[in-house]
């Protein structure tokens, strides 16, 4: 399962970023039709391979647009957007950050850099919640600049994905983008290089601290389609499927984690067969109990 | 399968088809096509 997970992030990474004309002339960004379609994980549209858009930039970029007092302005909510990650999120839950995130395949192979790891402290895991609400959804609404549009703030101030795979990659293609960086590129700058230190150390730093998209695919966890089903029966505890868990789950104790990203690592790791992965039955119902009569 | 799995896949598939038909798929389009100055840190 781990070489199956290995290869499918490496073909997604690479197949969606697989624009390799950059370098040739004419524009620096592939401007095709699948530029329509939004990647599953993150992953930043202005990198110069990227073939498809970024669904975090794209909801910002909507609410940043919605101006229903202005002439003109646009009165999309990002229906297509929402509509497509509540899609996956009921479907598979968190499985696109453990398969499918190219920022995520960056984050664990990183982590296979062989020193002394830590664990994170648990309550920055509800930052991310943070993140989603006020940089993606209620500052793009609510700021708005001397034209009266808003701007995506956590592509402008926080994401690390757009810095390492659209603003480095671009100002290398570009040198005259070198005299309009300022303060926000240097501020990313510095958290990118925060991140990529941490991620030596912490597994997933930022899938579990901060990333908007994990935040929004984990409101639905307890729902989806499909599960890891925990048979109790079959456990001896023995610890080993929380010791594998990249995001420090505990599948014995926390069933259907906000936080469980489904790389079923605690599936190979269970040699007594005590998680199953499938679709998810409906709850029993409760049987009545018959009143024997007085 | 759980109803209100169900019930989500249904209202998420009727507001993404909402939203191609209301023309947003244009604007994801132009969004993907223009190089994001906000991500590069351009200002």
């Amino acid at each position: 399962m781990v070489r199956l997970r290995t290869l499918v992030q490496t073909l997604v990474a690479f197949g969606t970023n697989a624009y390799l004309l950059f370098p040739f002339g004419g524009s620096v960004i592939y401007q095709g039709p699948l530029k329509a379609v939004c990647h599953p994980g993150l992953n930043c549209y202005s990198c110069p391979g990227a073939l498809l858009s970024c669904p975090v930039g794209a909801v910002q970029n909507f609410l940043a647009a919605i101006r229903f007092h202005a002439p003109g302005a646009l009165p999309h909510p990002g229906a297509i957007v929402v509509g497509y990650l509540g899609f996956i999120g009921t479907m598979v839950g968190r499985l696109p950050c453990g398969w499918l995130c190219p920022f995520g395949f960056i984050q664990d192979l990183i982590h296979k850099i062989p020193v002394r790891k830590f664990s994170l402290w648990e309550p920055l895991r509800w930052v991310k919640y943070g993140v989603l609400a006020v940089l993606v959804v209620i500052l793009p609404l609510v700021l708005v600049d001397s034209t009266g549009l808003g701007h995506p703030w956590f592509c402008k101030l926080l994401c690390p994905a757009g810095t390492l795979e659209g603003a480095l990659p671009m100002i290398l293609l570009k040198p005259s983008l070198w005299v309009t960086l300022g303060v926000y590129f240097w501020n990313k700058i510095t958290i990118l290089t925060i991140l990529l230190i941490l991620m030596v150390f912490i597994s997933r730093p930022f899938c579990r601290m901060l990333c908007p998209l994990g935040a929004f695919y984990s409101l639905f966890t307890r729902m989806t389609l499909v599960h890891l089903e925990f048979i109790e029966g079959n456990c001896v505890e023995c610890g080993a499927c929380t010791r594998k868990c990249p995001t420090g789950v505990k599948p014995a104790e926390e069933f259907d984690s906000p936080e469980c990203i489904m790389c079923l690592k605690c599936l190979d790791a269970c040699q007594f067969r005590a998680l199953q992965f499938g679709i998810r039955r409906p709850p029993a119902p409760e049987k009545k109990r018959a009143v024997s009569p007085l | 399968m759980p109803k209100k799995a169900v019930w989500l896949i249904i209202f998420f598939t009727l507001l993404f088809i909402w939203g191609i038909n209301s023309g947003e798929l244009d604007f994801v389009q132009n969004l993907g096509n223009t190089i994001c100055l906000n991500c590069i840190g351009v200002g």
